[in-house]
This record gives structure tokens, sequence and C-alpha cells, in this order.
């Protein structure tokens, strides 16, 4: 369930969400979700890649590091990939990757791994919502840390 | 030089008196991941110091110049940039139980941060700080201090230099500086403390003086004319390069700059530990390498501790405190190394630009 | 002269190789040897003293010790999935270098101690070891010792780190890498560390900044030992070079375990093994993707 949130929200504080998403699957599902005029959080910026298997796990790191709450990243379903096997190279390395996270000290929460394919709208929309809700939650990352603020 | 005793009772109170009056107080502390090791950091209590158990790990260096610290803060504004410098004066702070060798190694380095400019962060920090160091008793096979002009009784870069005796310590106050911190304390010192002293300080020297023979003067000139020495090429095989050396090394104070980013209109400038060792050290942007094995940047840390500082500044730039062979991971022993380039020094007529 | 010390003369004798790259007794303990000349080969030792992964110095990029020419290399069994590694990923070829393979019992966590191996002084990481007969060989030498102790300090840390929330493990992290002051030992000690240019270096743009600061010495030893995900042996230079001591051994054994876990793959000493990442199977697990 999505947590509805007007523009120009009632929080005090609202968490930086930073999506890196694959053109071709992802983004278009994104795009369709914007055009269906599904209500989603405004809290996610997103950055279109080729690939999911694009996504180095040092953008996620920077992410964090330059003001970001929590990420999301997402791509096609395996076997969708439309440079066929890019997905693939990319779940492994993310599985590494969200393990690894998980025992420096970062919750599993912060980051969302998906496969949102062209057509799932509404799933983008469920991703983005509940990731924005989950992070909200948490409250802002590292904030002893955060330089002027994180990135505005 | 004039000298105090103290009581091991008294010294407590000086410290205690420091912490109460605020004064940041370094000192030896057993390393919470290690307790048989020991590091140098500010202490809340005296209690939390452990005096004379082994060489602390790190040398005093971080103290003076950090591994990393911001210069000035920049920020573009609409007519140009805002530059915010960090201040350079310091809070007072005392630094209870250095080796002798640590505080000789911040000596040699001011002679290089006071050269072609005179370098505000390291001095302010300098001034605002008195040392106290400790005869040293915890040497082993790896120390040379003796070797390179200094000692476990040395008293450079000192303010005081505390030598047991009975009941507690004779205290050389070397500096005026160490005069005035210990104005109210202390009692007078008779002939008999004083031998004991001398006693003790002879007893360290003799415990190092083994390990490795005084660098004859001559080196310095030897190695700088045998720059092309075949020795160079098989001296440092074990060497991997990775600068843990200079990082624990009491002397060397190489730094890189960087500017960063914070956000997309200002930043910091910042200084941070460098290491001739590593091979990015002189890369060109070019992609060329005047030292460009490590048999070559091995030679550049020879020849800048033991031959161009002397030359430049009078002082080898190394305080034989062993550290470098104690953290390298190759194997690398320096005494040994120093031992074998003295040996070749003084064995046949020279062999250069072979 | 034993077996090693006969092999390593032999070779150098007949030109097999110029230099033999094994272990000798130094100033301070035991420490890597490049003997060149037959008669030095009796210099050549191996016990549980000897540590270090020689395979480091296999990098073409050592010019000094390149230039020496053809080398044998002694190796441990973990030691020798390094020198598969980088056979493996093209930066030696197997052709190129005589593997002088030991088999082991295990050695000792701190070798300037030269104890009896028990399990408070094994290494962390000898326990219930696979290669102790080395499969990648041109020589296999050596007697077989028996089985070393387990030691299980490091599980024990690893399995405490696990029982803490999220914030006590960042809390942890954070202070164990405000020591670094990135000097990069740990890559330098590191057999497949061998990046020409690494990504720490790279400055257009900085990804990862050089300074020693809470954000950027996370962001290196978490690419650091992500990169060697399915490639680290496991050997412990980085954690025996760094001169922080930083316990970065528990980083290195739970990517390990991860990798171990999800593609039942650990470092192979078969160069015709493929690593884990760089290779999948369309059934991998994804329940932690949505």
């Amino acid at each position: 369930m999505s947590d509805e949130v007007e523009p120009g929200n009632h929080h005090a504080w609202s968490p930086n969400v930073v999506a890196f998403v694959c053109n071709w699957c992802t983004y278009t599902g994104a795009d369709l979700a914007g055009t269906s005029r599904l209500k989603m959080d405004p809290n996610v910026r997103v950055i279109k890649l080729p690939c999911s298997s694009r996504v180095n796990p040092l953008f996620i790191i920077k992410a964090f590091e330059r003001g970001a709450d929590g990420v999301i990243v997402s791509g096609c379903h395996t076997g969708d990939c439309h440079y066929s096997t890019g997905n693939y190279h990319a779940r492994r390395r993310f599985a590494i990757l969200h393990d690894l996270l998980q025992f420096m000290g970062v919750e599993e929460d912060r980051v969302t791994f998906a496969w949102v394919s062209a057509s799932e709208g509404n799933k983008w929309q469920q991703v983005v919502n509940e990731t924005t809700a989950r992070v909200q939650q948490l409250g802002p990352f590292a904030p002893s840390e955060k330089q002027n603020g994180g990135v505005q | 030089m004039t000298h105090k005793f103290f009581s091991h009772q008294g010294l407590s109170s000086l410290v205690a008196d420091l912490l109460t009056a605020q004064t940041r107080v370094i000192a030896p502390v057993c390393a919470k991941d290690d307790p048989a090791q020991v590091d140098y950091q500010l202490i809340q209590n005296v209690e939390e110091a452990s005096f004379g158990v082994r060489l602390p790990r790190r040398s005093l260096k971080e103290f003076f110049l950090p591994p990393s610290e911001v210069l000035l803060h920049y920020k573009q504004t609409k007519t140009g940039v805002e530059i915010r410098e960090v201040p350079t004066v310091a809070p007072p702070q005392v630094i209870f139980g250095a080796t002798p060798c640590d505080v000789a190694g911040l000596a040699a380095v001011d002679k290089v941060m006071n050269w072609d400019y005179r370098d505000e962060l390291w001095f302010g920090r300098r001034e605002a700080t008195t040392i106290v160091s400790f005869l040293c008793n915890v040497m082993d096979s790896t120390c040379f201090c003796t070797a390179v002009g200094s000692g476990p009784e040395a008293t450079t870069g000192s303010d005081v230099l505390l030598v047991p005796v009975d009941g507690g310590y004779l205290a050389h106050l070397v500096t005026s500086k160490g005069e005035a911190l210990l104005q109210s304390y202390g009692l007078p010192v008779n002939e008999a403390m004083m031998a004991t002293a001398q006693a003790a300080q002879s007893a360290a020297r003799d415990k190092v003086t083994p390990n490795l023979p005084a660098i004859p003067a001559e080196f310095a000139g030897w190695l700088a004319r045998n720059f092309d020495h075949p020795v160079w090429k098989t001296l440092a095989l074990r060497c991997h390069g990775c600068g843990a050396c200079a990082s624990v090394c009491p002397t060397c104070h190489c730094f890189d700059i960087v500017d960063e980013h914070e956000s997309v209109d200002e930043g910091v400038r910042r200084r941070n530990w460098d290491s001739c060792q590593t091979a990015l050290f002189t890369t060109h942007a070019s992609g060329h390498n005047p030292r460009g094995s490590q048999s070559e940047r091995f030679r550049q840390r020879i020849q800048h501790k033991f031959s161009i500082y002397p030359s430049r500044f009078g002082e080898i730039l190394c305080t034989g405190c062993g550290r470098c062979s104690r953290a390298c991971p190759g194997g690398m022993d320096l005494p040994t190394v120093v031992a074998e380039l003295v040996a070749l020094s003084q064995a046949k007529p020279e062999v250069s630009g072979q | 002269m034993s077996e090693l010390q006969e092999t390593a003369r032999k070779l150098l004798s007949e030109g097999t190789v110029s230099v033999v790259i094994g272990y000798e007794e130094g100033p301070r303990g035991v420490r890597p040897a490049f003997i060149t000349a037959p008669a030095q080969a009796d210099k050549l030792i191996f016990d549980t003293r000897c540590v270090q992964n020689l395979a480091t110095y296999l990098n073409p990029r050592r010019k000094q010790v390149a230039q020496l020419g053809r080398a044998a290399v002694v190796v441990k069994g973990c030691d020798a999935r390094a020198v598969a590694g980088m056979i493996r990923e093209k930066q030696i070829e197997r052709g190129n270098v005589v593997i002088l393979a030991m088999r082991c019992g295990g050695v000792l966590q701190n070798p300037e101690t030269n104890s009896e191996l028990t399990t408070q002084t094994v290494s962390v990481r000898c326990g219930g070891c696979t290669v102790r007969e080395p499969k990648l060989f041109d020589h296999l030498l050596g007697e077989l010792p028996p089985e070393p102790p387990v030691n299980t300090h490091r599980v024990e840390q690893i399995a405490a780190l696990m029982k803490m929330s999220s914030s006590e493990r960042w809390t942890f992290w954070t202070e164990q890498l405000s020591r670094c002051i990135r000097c990069h030992a740990c890559r330098e000690a590191c057999p497949m560390c061998f990046c020409v240019k690494c990504t720490a270096e790279k400055s257009q743009p900085q990804w990862i900044d050089s300074s020693s600061t809470p954000q950027a010495n996370r962001a290196w030893q978490t690419m650091r030992v992500l990169h060697q995900a399915g490639r680290c042996v496991d050997c412990l230079e980085c954690e025996r070079a760094c001169p922080e001591h930083i316990p970065l051994g528990l980083l290195a054994r739970y990517v390990a375990d991860s990798v171990e876990r999800r593609f039942e793959y650990t470092a192979s000493d078969d160069p015709t093994v493929p690593a884990p990442i760089g290779v999948y199977r369309t059934d991998d697990d994804e329940e932690f993707i949505r």
C-alpha cells in the first residue's frame, strides 16, 4: 500500500531517494506510471542508464555519500534484458553488494533492488512509494556526516 | 639546564592538574584492539596512561601533521571565489611519555617545515605543545637510534626529559617551555639522583648501540655519488611499495594536496599523507614515471633520509625508531639495509655511474 | 638439502628459471627470498612462519622482479589460488612461471611468535583448508603435516557483528575505518589487486576521494572488497600490511562467505574454472530483488 503524500508534504523531513534505472524497461515503466497519472512520492530522482548492468556499486555508495537517504536500482526482468545478459551479470553483483551493505551497517530497507518492466507502471509506483515510506521510517542516512544537508 | 625531582605521585598530580585545567594531554595508552600494544592518545584521566610499556605503534607526527586536514574552504560566488582559511592557532596541549626517538623526529621535520616557507599549521601545533619525554627503556633489536645520532636519552625536541631514579624521576628541564610547565612542581635534586640518572642513561644507550654502529659522516656523500650503483636493483625486491613505512615513520612528512567539492559551488582543499614509495608519487600527467620501479623508489627513500636531507639541513631524516621495519609486510629491515650500504661504502673503491 | 632446496638448486643451475621466489630467514623472522644463484638455494625454508603470499611478486608491474627473468615461486595452497587467479585473469601465462607447491599444515596468525600451531596461534584462515596439497603445481613438495587446528576467532567476530543492529555495525565500521589513512598498503600487498590504474586513482572525476574521511574510507574499503568478490584467496596480506591494524580480514571473509553461499564457489586453484563475477546462471537467486 502506498503512503499518499501531498506535494509540499507535511513531514518535517523527507528522504532523498536516488533511482538508477535501465532505459529500456524500468525507465519506460516509470514513464508509464507518469502518463497514467499514478500518485507517487516526489522524493525520487531518476538516473537513466542503458542497462542495470551499468550500475557500478560505486554509484550506490556515492549516492549515499552525496546526500541520498535511500537508493532504488531497477532494470528488466531476467530474460528480457535489451542487451540479452546484462541483468544476469548485474544480479550477481547486486547480490554481493546487498549482503556487504548490510554487513557495513546500512539498513536493508535503504536499498531496493527491483525488476520493473516497461508495462509495469503500477509496480514502479509501488516501488517508489514503499521505498520512500521505509526510508522515511529509518530517518536520514548518517546524519552526522551530512555536508551542507546533502545535495539540494 | 636545570633539574628537578618528581615522585610517582607528584607526576600523577601534575597530569591530573593539567586535565583539570582543560589542557589536552596526550599519553601512551594500551590499544583497544590489542592490549599488548600501545598508542599515543588523548587521555581524560591519568590512570589511562601506560608509561614505559613499549614503543607506541605510531609516531607523534599525526598530532602535528594529521593524515588528512583541511587547509581552506572555498565557495564560488557571483563575483568570484571566497576563501576561508583554517585557524593556525592550536589549543595548548602536553604530550606525556613521548619516546626520545619520536620527539627527535619532530625536531627534524621542523627544519623542512621552516625552509622555503613557514608551515603555519605545523608550527601552530608545535608552539602550543609542551613535550615531556621519558628515558627509553623499551628498545628492541630493531631499534637503532644511537646509529643516527640520537639515543634513548636524547633531549632533542623535548621540553622535559624524565629519567627514572629511586622513588620517582629526575626531570631534565631542557627548554624554557619545560621550565614553565614544571614551575610550581617538583623538588630539588641531589648528587645521588644525578648519578643514578646518568647511570640509567648510559645503560639505556648500551642496550641500543650493539644493534647498528654509528653511521659514518661520509655515508651521505657516498650515497650521493653512488646513485647508479647496481645494488639498488636488488635491494628492494621484496618491497611492495605500500608506504606503510612512511605512515608510521616519525620523520616522513610528504603530503598530497587535493580539492574536494562538497556541493556544486563549494568545497575544501585538503592535504593528505603521501609517500614516495607509491607508484603514483612521481607519475607525470603524461603517464611517464621517472621512478618507474620499486628499486628506484626505495633508492629515493634511502637517498632522501641519509643523503639529501643531511646535505640540506645537517641531519639524518631518521631517528632509528625501527617502526618501518616492524610495519613492513615485505620483510624489509632498515638497519640491515643501512648496514649493507655502509659496508659497501667502506669496502672498496667506489663503483659509480655503472 | 631439503626437497625444496634441491628442486630450486636444479631449476637455477639448469637455467629453467632465473629466480626462485621463496622464503628465507631474515633479520626479523621469515621474509621473502629472491634466489638467483644455485649455491644460495639452501637459504630456502618452509615452516609455519611462512605467512606471506609470494604470488604478489609475479605481478608483471613489479618491474624490478620481472627483470630478473623467468621465476619459480614457492606457494602454499592459498597462494596457489592467487597464482591461478592471475593466470585466469591473464596477468601471467601458465607457461611463464614454475610453481613450487608446498604441502601445508597451516601457518601462524602471528609469525613473530614462532610457536606451535594451536587453536589460538594458528591463522584464522587455516581451519578446514581444502588445499593443503595444492593442485596447481609444477613440483609438489614437502611432507603433508596434520590438519591445522581451527582458530574460530574470526568466525566468532563475524557472528557477533551479525547479531548487532544495523546502527551498531555502522558504528563499529565507522570506528574501525576512522583509522584508515588511505595508504593503500592493503592494495599493494594483495596479489589480486593488480590494476595498472586503481579505481581509487581515477580523478576525472574523482569517484573515491583520496582523503582520510569517514565517507571516502568507507567507499574505498567497500569497493576494494567488492572488487575482490570471488577473487580473494583469503591470504590476509591486506590485514597484515595495514599499518593501522584495521580488521580487513573480516570484510574479506564476509564477502567470501556470501560468494560461497550464493554461488557455491570458493577461489579455485584451477585457472580454467571461471570466477563467479563475470559469469552467471539463469537461476541465480533473486530473493532480494523485488
